[in-house]
């Protein structure tokens, strides 16, 4: 037996081992599984963003042959708690989401009422048949609307139609800004969007009424935190529920929710005693699946000469939509805003207000790259706006003003500390890779032939597995693993996060396996069932690789010390004087093969004898990570367009990406996730909008008024790295899920104005940059005020 | 409800080299009828609106839309869906093969529509330029990858084609 070394996993550029069974067809998603005896759930959903709801009537539903149950919202009133997704603050105030509305529908889309039938089909025309008479009120389609003197207020006990309220500041903003050499403002919006995986919702519900367990399927990102709400809505133990995430066909944040839908499919499971399967259409997806994205800034900037950000002073206002989801709450977005937006600049005067506000909208969630999108986009306008207002290169201006090296740890004016980075690197990097200066030159080359080429330059810092402290009703600090060495050697690693496309199988096998010195194949990782983990948190925020990766690094460094003490005394050698090198335990420098880690397993379980006694026959170990407030990436990026101002088009001609994600587990993953993100990033920028009319009735239900970019939309990201370890997490790891989501929005509104420059100076301050938005900029920069007068001029 | 819609309409079809005899309803989708009846859960459904190709199935050498069609349509037709390119994770299709070493999936929820659209695009263009790829998978939505890895995939998978190829032979 030749006796070869095994090279380190981390870093390495490993085939993602959970592939066949997505290759092949053979993935088990929530639509795939078939259970004895399941019916199928269709809810009934509200017309109106905004009204009463007078009556219900369910009994020509219950006639359609094959319809089984039927439940409104005034059957579970009483009997299911509504959810109450609290934040701690004194500008908070509280609400309820009920699963099926009960008296007062507050968006279209809201679920109402809910039929059972045989099959979904016979679902759909019982729920066709189900009468809901319905008192339409004033609907709330917008933050002016809702902030009306008149306008009705939408939850019970409120002073105004608010979720919550909030300030921060930091130094002293007012001296600096009355000594500044400078001082611009800027406003900004982003529209409404989401992010729409290509698996809906679903879930599937099955209660076992002689162990009086609930069962829930669902595709969700966070099955344990599913499991505890579930448990709280139903008033029962979470020893008798169960939430299981099977594979899930994306995630984003929009599944990092509990969806009322669900409890309601549990109420129908635990009434009918079938297993009771929702499967949504792309129709309610739109409708109901939690939005995000809808974010409103003013911002004042002082500076000095030299191009220096002297104070930011920000109001940012998010349209939360209807409800405080679970378990995010709807301060979210804006509270997040509170703290982010000065990113990774060495502001040292901050002011910022806050607002979340309730309108008739389907509520707002998470999704990828968290308010951090939007206030990048800030914070970035921000930077070329100084740079313009003193004619200086934007990059000039971002040098002058980020966070040095020698800085780090660099506690920012809102108190974050940020571990480590390479703010400057980066940014020098990426103008290397792009060969700015020649891009420049390309640039100016090009307008001579009246092409309108435009460049865009972002450097972000972004934190990833945040935390907060305070505020929260849950503190998402850690997760956990769980690892076992059975007697042959092999190792099941069970996580309390979950895995959909971010490729865990391998990358949290790979940190295992340079703890255990084992096959990546003597590896499986498993997750999603909340009754075979332990508790864990989720998947979301850019967290998994660092907590659960952390988590794991932990337990499987236990379980090598446990097999190296035994191992140690089946030699008769000192524990410390053994070492675990390619799945074997050896005496170190004694040039002997020692024993295989299979051989001291198969010792420890089935020979108990040889060992003292009182030594635990059992090599598993449970560990978990808590990464305080979590750990800061990094990136700049680089982008080349052009614009035509007759047909508004842009067209990328370039994208280059320069990130640092700490150390990297898989390359070839950590580019997958950044290609994602940035083309998330960029539907945002250019095509994804939920458009709401004025009576709250969206009119973006499909992928055929909903653009989602094809491949032919994006270009080829050019991407490299940095690897500056993180000084908070083991293995150096920091999170990439979310990165490349966070620069787009701001790089394309900043290359989309340098290109129409030659017209004339705009300030490109609202996405997604649709060919109407860009012409209308294309209109502004010319003096001219509408397209009418664009075209008799 | 009307009793038409309920009345079986009897169809006689090859699935993956597998004769089949059904009663379906004539308003069963053929997407339903792979997934349900015949249990091959890897055509998925994205959108039911023809516009994301998850459900993308070859239908007598046609990549198809299984969201748009009906299972009654199909009598006397030939179907080919994932399930029929490889049944050992060891013998892959090229195609998949090079997705699975190219990094061409994340979730992978996309990827039998992309595959067999992939796989549709070579057997007509054996060797596809970057553009040609992105322009063949134009209708088909990856929400994941960013497309990048996916053409990466595709190229590669026309070498692997190719080299395959016997020699003399037009592949
Ligand atoms: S499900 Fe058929 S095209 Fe989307
Ligand atoms: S891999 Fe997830 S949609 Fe393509």
């Amino acid at each position: 037996m030749s006796y070869r070394k095994q090279p380190k996993l981390l870093g390495a550029r490993v085939r993602r081992v959970e592939d066949p069974r997505f290759l092949m067809g053979k993935a088990r998603y929530i639509e795939d599984i078939e259970l004895p005896g399941m019916i199928d759930a269709a809810f009934v959903r509200s017309p109106f963003a905004h009204a009463e709801i007078l009556s219900v009537d369910v009994s020509e539903a219950l006639a359609v042959p094959g319809v089984i149950a039927a439940l409104h919202g005034q059957d579970l009133s009483g009997r299911v708690k509504p959810t109450v997704c609290d934040a701690i603050s004194d500008g908070w105030q509280s609400s309820e989401f009920p699963a099926l509305a009960i008296d007062r529908v507050r968006y279209a889309g809201e679920a109402v009422a809910v039929i059972a039938a045989d099959n979904r089909y016979l679902a759909e025309d019982g729920a066709a048949l189900v009468d809901v008479d319905y008192e339409p009120l004033t609907p709330l389609a917008s933050v002016e609307a809702a902030q009306e003197p008149t306008a009705p207020l939408l939850h019970k006990g409120w002073k105004g139609n608010y979720f919550y309220r909030d300030r921060h500041a930091g130094g002293d903003p007012d001296l600096a800004f009355s000594n500044a050499d400078g001082v611009l403002e800027i406003e900004l919006a982003t529209r409404r969007h989401g992010g729409i995986p290509m698996e809906g919702r679903g879930c599937i519900a099955v209660y076992d009424p002689i162990e009086r367990v609930l069962t829930l399927w669902s595709s969700t990102q966070i099955p344990h935190l599913i499991r505890s709400e579930l448990a709280n809505c139903l008033g029962l133990p979470e020893n008798r529920v169960r939430v299981i995430a099977p594979d899930v066909g994306g995630g984003f944040g929009p599944k990092s929710h509990l969806n009322p839908e669900e409890v309601a499919a549990c109420v129908l499971a635990m009434d009918t005693r079938r297993p009771v399967r929702w499967i949504e259409d792309r129709r309610e997806h739109m409708l109901a699946c939690f939005h995000s994205r809808e974010h409103y800034h003013k911002a004042r900037v002082a500076y000095s000469e030299e191009g220096e950000v002297l104070a930011l002073s920000a109001e940012v206002t998010v349209d939360c939509g209807a409800y405080s989801v679970y378990p995010w709450t709807a301060a979210l977005d804006p509270g997040m805003s509170l703290f982010i937006m000065p990113g990774p600049y060495r502001i040292r005067n901050f002011r910022c207000e806050t607002l979340a506000v309730a309108t008739n909208k389907c509520p707002y969630g998470a999704y990828r790259g968290v308010a951090r999108s939007a206030n990048c986009l800030t914070i970035e306008r921000a930077m070329d706006a100084v740079a313009d207002a003193l004619g200086m290169d934007p990059v000039e201006v971002r040098k002058r003003n980020l966070i040095r090296d020698e800085e780090f740890p660099y506690t920012s004016v809102s108190g974050f500390v940020y571990d480590d980075t390479s703010l400057i690197e980066s940014l020098d990097k990426v103008c290397a890779e792009a060969d700015y200066e020649g891009m420049r030159e390309r640039q100016r080359l090009a307008r001579e032939k009246g092409r309108l080429l435009g460049i865009g330059v972002v450097t972000f810092i972004e934190q990833t597995a945040p935390a907060v402290d305070e505020g929260v009703p849950i503190n998402f600090r850690y997760d956990s693993a769980l690892v076992r060495l059975d007697p042959s050697g092999s190792a099941t690693v069970q996580l309390g996060t979950h895995s959909h496309g971010q490729g865990h199988e391998t990358t949290i096998a790979q940190i295992v396996a340079d703890q255990l010195t084992i096959p990546l194949d003597q590896i499986r990782i498993l997750y999603g069932d909340t009754q075979q983990t332990a508790q864990g948190i989720g998947t979301f925020a850019s967290r998994t690789a660092v907590v659960a990766g952390g988590a794991a690094h932990i337990a499987s460094g236990q379980v090598r010390d446990m097999l190296a003490e035994r191992g140690a005394h089946l030699m008769e050698a000192a524990a410390e004087d053994v070492e675990l090198v390619d799945g074997r335990v050896t005496v170190r420098g004694s040039g002997t093969r020692g024993l295989s880690v299979a051989e001291v397993a198969r010792a420890t379980y089935y020979h108990p004898e040889l060992f003292p006694f009182g030594w635990s026959p059992l090599l598993e170990a449970a560990g978990t990570f808590d990464a305080g407030h979590g750990t800061y990436a990094n990136a700049s990026q680089i982008v080349l367009v052009e614009v035509d101002p007759e047909t508004g088009a842009v067209e990328i001609l370039e994208y280059h990406i320069v990130e640092d994600c700490g150390r990297m587990i898989n390359p070839t993953i950590v580019e997958g996730q950044i290609h994602g993100g940035v083309a998330q990033g960029i539907g945002g920028a250019f095509f994804e909008e939920l458009i709401y009319d004025e009576q709250g009735q969206l009119l973006t239900t499909s992928f055929m008024d909903y653009l989602i970019p094809g491949p032919t939309e994006l270009p080829d990201f050019r991407i490299s790295h940095l690897e500056t370890p993180s000084p908070t997490s083991p293995n150096g790891i920091k999170g990439v899920g979310e990165g490349g989501a966070v620069a787009p929005y701001a790089i394309m509104a900043a290359a989309v104005q340098d290109a129409i420059r030659p017209i004339g100076n705009v300030f490109v301050n609202e996405l997604p940059l649709t060919p109407e938005r860009v012409l209308g900029f294309v209109d502004r920069a010319a003096g001219r005020t509408d397209r009418e007068a664009r075209r008799s001029g | 409800m009307d009793d038409v819609l309920r009345q079986g309409v009897e169809i006689r079809l090859t699935v993956n080299g597998r004769k089949h005899r059904e009663v379906v309803e004539p308003r069963l989708l053929l997407a339903d009828f792979l997934r349900q009846r015949l249990g091959l859960t890897g055509t998925h459904l994205g959108c039911e609106q023809g516009v994301c190709g998850s459900c993308t199935v070859v239908v007598d050498g046609e990549t198809m839309r299984s969201c748009l069609l009906f299972a009654a349509q199909m009598d006397g037709s030939g179907v080919e869906t994932i399930e029929g390119l490889a049944d050992d994770p060891d013998r892959l299709h090229p195609v998949q093969q090079a997705f699975w070493d190219h990094h061409g999936l994340q979730c992978g929820f996309c990827t039998p529509g992309m595959v067999l659209t992939a796989k549709a695009l070579l057997e007509e263009n054996p060797e596809p330029s970057g553009a040609e790829i992105r322009e063949a998978l134009a209708g088909n939505i990856c929400r994941c990858t960013g497309y990048v890895f996916i053409v990466d995939s595709v190229k590669a998978a026309a070498e692997t084609m190719a080299s395959n190829a016997p020699r003399g032979e037009s592949p």
